[in-house]
């Protein structure tokens, strides 16, 4: 666990689009995390003079972390740690991809780099709670991933990285949101503010092709128990899933497919549309079940929001 | 300030907090952090007395999730102030058990349980700052404050009646009414383009000022504070300047004894707290008994004044600082008003004689200027002293009726 400076946080314009939207859009406060990468950036003030004070380990403090993605898990807070700030493990866990996932994704950057908070109408300083909270996670040595491009030996980071996003305490007209972002430093056990870098496409971002991948990670729906994915288990789980396309496929078989070529054909073709017309009805089916049940959530939700409403306004009663 | 915005449960914690906390706790600012439900307000902004200032805190609660545990935003000049780590050291932090770990929103009790710990907290953080500055002489002024608080630690105990250890002050808190404990306070001042400056509120007197007072309404216990304000010199051999001087009190203590009335004794180059303070708590000490003999004195005063002017009207039944009496010369009747001094009878007492027949265009009844220019000996007896003042005021409301009907003319 090695406590390097970051020299900046990069985050793409439509990332960050899309997490302020998410925010903004929700009912209260929202905590959620941050997936990306650490890169060291080689400097590119390269110059013909080759004086030696530019050579050695001084190139250290050039790393950039890249938040690619973001999960904000539920509409309240608190979702992955209590009330003093201490990391809830089993929720944290189901959160973040499982270890073989990650594996993959590693290629692609995917990594737990830390966490986000958004609290409406309120100060842009983190709170007693978020201090504790990202000194839980920068001292989790578990949670910890290399950085990219180190050349020397491995070097990993701890998720410290932590965005604030807050708006105005009293109402502005224009002014709508506040984001500040911060490195928690275990060194000095404190946050150190770090620039945030938007990046974009244009002439002034040409430096960041070499660096940046973007990346649209398919949204993690991984729900299932950690450590059930042992190769036996995963035979049987291709197995059942090869019954249920069987049960779909209603007794066509794959090799029919041989027969839509040569003479057969002409013959064959009522036999294909009729399956083609039975999976549009089914899809159909479907489509319809979806919407009732997404009909069912929504109510569900407004009699939630009523109820904690009518909670909420008895205001005074006691 | 209205709190009738909050939703019930925390409408019900903020109330507790505003009734049971041991000193002046105030509320500031409340707002909604809701999106859609900005008129039911969950944040807001206290007041924390500290060091003789106010701490100013945010308070955010979540009306979306009524039972979540609330966070708090300290000041902008306390970035380093982190109550949930414990303060054993920079190695190895540990979260230390504290009134949010079984946080439990439908009990009104535990916003008052949390402010106080963590005001606890707060202090012994700007403790071990004020500890940690490199000044020698503050090393040395901090070194003898321990004799101080020892005696206000064993009578902040008898007052409790239980040895006050450090891990049972939370369940204290819940259980018995809540005392802070009366340490000398620190604070360290500094910051971009301001003087690193240490702070101290020294409490004085080591006497229970509430009690001297017969059937007291104050509700939260007097005191007399000396603000101490010590300018950081690092440089060693350099002769450290004199500390700022301030003497500062509760403020319903000016009913009985203002101490803006009291002259600082001078402090002399090299001198330190330990040298400065019992020479200055004897002053007190000598002022408030004085100032609670005056009570008896303004009583008997007061009381002197029945045979002459007939029952008052209007009595402060308490401090004796108020007296108004109905009179009449003639036809003409009139209200006076006697206002006495902390210090009576050595400072003798304002008059104010108030017409019921005459009114100005507002329609609010003429009144004389202040009248403290009569004879007047605090030597007297209290029944001399009334008869003076009986034969002043016969003479002065003939003066007062004329000033009556001239300006009743000029209307």
């Amino acid at each position: 666990m090695d406590d390097l400076p970051l020299e900046k946080i990069a985050i793409s314009g439509p990332t960050l689009a899309s997490m302020m939207q998410r925010l903004s859009s929700s009912r209260g406060d929202v905590d959620g995390l941050l997936f990306g990468h650490v890169t060291r950036i080689t400097p590119s003030t390269l110059s013909d003079d080759t004086s030696p004070s530019f050579d050695g380990p001084s190139d250290s403090s050039h790393l950039v972390a890249t938040v690619t993605s973001f999960l904000c898990p539920s509409s309240s807070p608190l979702s992955f740690y209590d009330s003093l700030g201490r990391l809830n493990a089993p929720s944290l866990s189901r959160l973040l991809p499982s270890p073989s996932s990650s594996a993959i994704a590693a290629d692609g950057g995917s990594h737990f780099l830390g966490w986000l908070s958004f609290r409406r109408r309120s100060q842009t300083r983190p709170s007693m709670r978020e201090y504790s909270v990202s000194h839980s996670l920068s001292r989790s040595s578990h949670l910890s991933f290399p950085v990219a491009n180190s050349e020397t030996a491995p070097v990993t980071l701890t998720p410290c990285i932590f965005l604030l996003f807050a708006t105005p305490v009293h109402d502005q007209a224009i002014h709508t949101h506040d984001y500040r972002a911060y490195q928690f430093r275990l060194s000095t056990t404190s946050f150190e503010p770090k620039p945030i870098d938007i990046v974009n496409i244009g002439p002034a971002f040409r430096g960041h092709y070499e660096s940046f991948s973007p990346n649209s990670a398919f949204p993690m729906l991984n729900c299932e128990m950690r450590g059930s994915s042992s190769p036996m288990v995963e035979e049987d789980r291709s197995a059942e899933e090869q019954k249920q396309l069987d049960l779909c496929a209603e007794g066509f078989d794959v090799g029919d497919l041989k027969r839509l070529m040569g003479v057969e054909a002409t013959g064959y073709t009522r036999g294909l549309e009729d399956l083609y017309e039975k999976m549009l009805v089914k899809i159909d089916g479907l489509a319809r079940q979806v919407e009732s049940s997404n009909a069912q959530v929504i109510e569900q939700e407004k009699r939630i929001k009523d109820l904690r409403y009518k909670a909420a306004a008895r205001s005074g009663a006691e | 300030m209205s709190l009738d915005r909050f939703p019930p449960l925390i409408s019900a914690q903020l109330h507790y907090l505003l009734a049971h906390y041991p000193d002046i706790i105030k509320v500031e600012h409340t707002w909604s952090g809701s999106k859609y439900n900005s008129g039911i307000h969950d944040r807001f902004t206290l007041l924390i007395p500290y060091c003789l200032d106010y701490l100013k805190w945010d308070v955010l609660y979540n009306v979306d999730s009524p039972l979540a545990p609330p966070d708090v935003i300290f000041g902008p000049d306390d970035e380093d102030f982190h109550p949930l780590l414990g303060l054993d050291g920079v190695g190895d932090l540990v979260l230390e058990k504290s009134s949010l770990c079984d946080w439990n929103n439908q009990d009104p009790r535990r916003l008052l349980a949390l402010i106080v710990e963590l005001r606890k907290k707060y202090m012994a953080y700007q403790r071990n700052r004020v500890g940690a500055v490199d000044d020698d002489r503050l090393k040395f002024e901090i070194s003898t404050f321990g004799s101080r608080e020892v005696i206000f630690r064993t009578q902040f105990e008898r007052m409790l009646n239980i040895p006050l250890s450090c891990n049972a002050s939370y369940n204290i808190s819940l259980k018995t009414p809540v005392t802070l404990l009366q340490g000398i306070e620190m604070h360290m001042s500094s910051g971009f383009e301001k003087p690193e400056e240490v702070k101290f509120a020294v409490p004085l007197l080591d006497m229970n000022i509430n009690k001297m007072v017969l059937a007291c309404p104050w509700r939260y216990p007097q005191k007399i504070y000396l603000q101490v304000v010590y300018p950081v010199t690092r440089k060693y051999g350099s002769a450290p300047s004199a500390p700022r001087l301030k003497l500062m009190s509760t403020p319903d203590l000016k009913e009985l004894f203002s101490i803006e009335d009291v002259k600082l004794p001078p402090w002399v180059d090299g001198m330190c707290m330990a040298e400065y303070l019992p020479p200055l708590e004897e002053l007190l000490q000598r002022q408030v008994v004085e100032a609670v003999t005056s009570i008896d004195a303004r009583r008997c005063f007061i009381e002197a004044l029945v045979p002459w002017f007939g029952r008052p009207l209007e009595a402060d039944s308490v401090f004796c600082r108020k007296v108004s009496f109905l009179a009449a010369s003639g036809v003409f009747t009139f209200l006076v008003h006697f206002f006495l001094g902390t210090q009576f009878p050595k400072q003798q007492p304002v008059l104010i004689l108030q017409s019921t027949q005459h009114f100005n265009m507002h329609g609010t009844p003429v009144k004389s200027t202040p009248l403290s220019e009569y004879p007047w000996s605090p030597r007297w007896e209290a029944s001399q002293m009334a008869e003076r003042m009986y034969d002043f005021l016969a003479d002065e409301s003939h003066n007062f009726k004329k000033y009556c009907s001239e300006y009743h003319l000029q209307q």
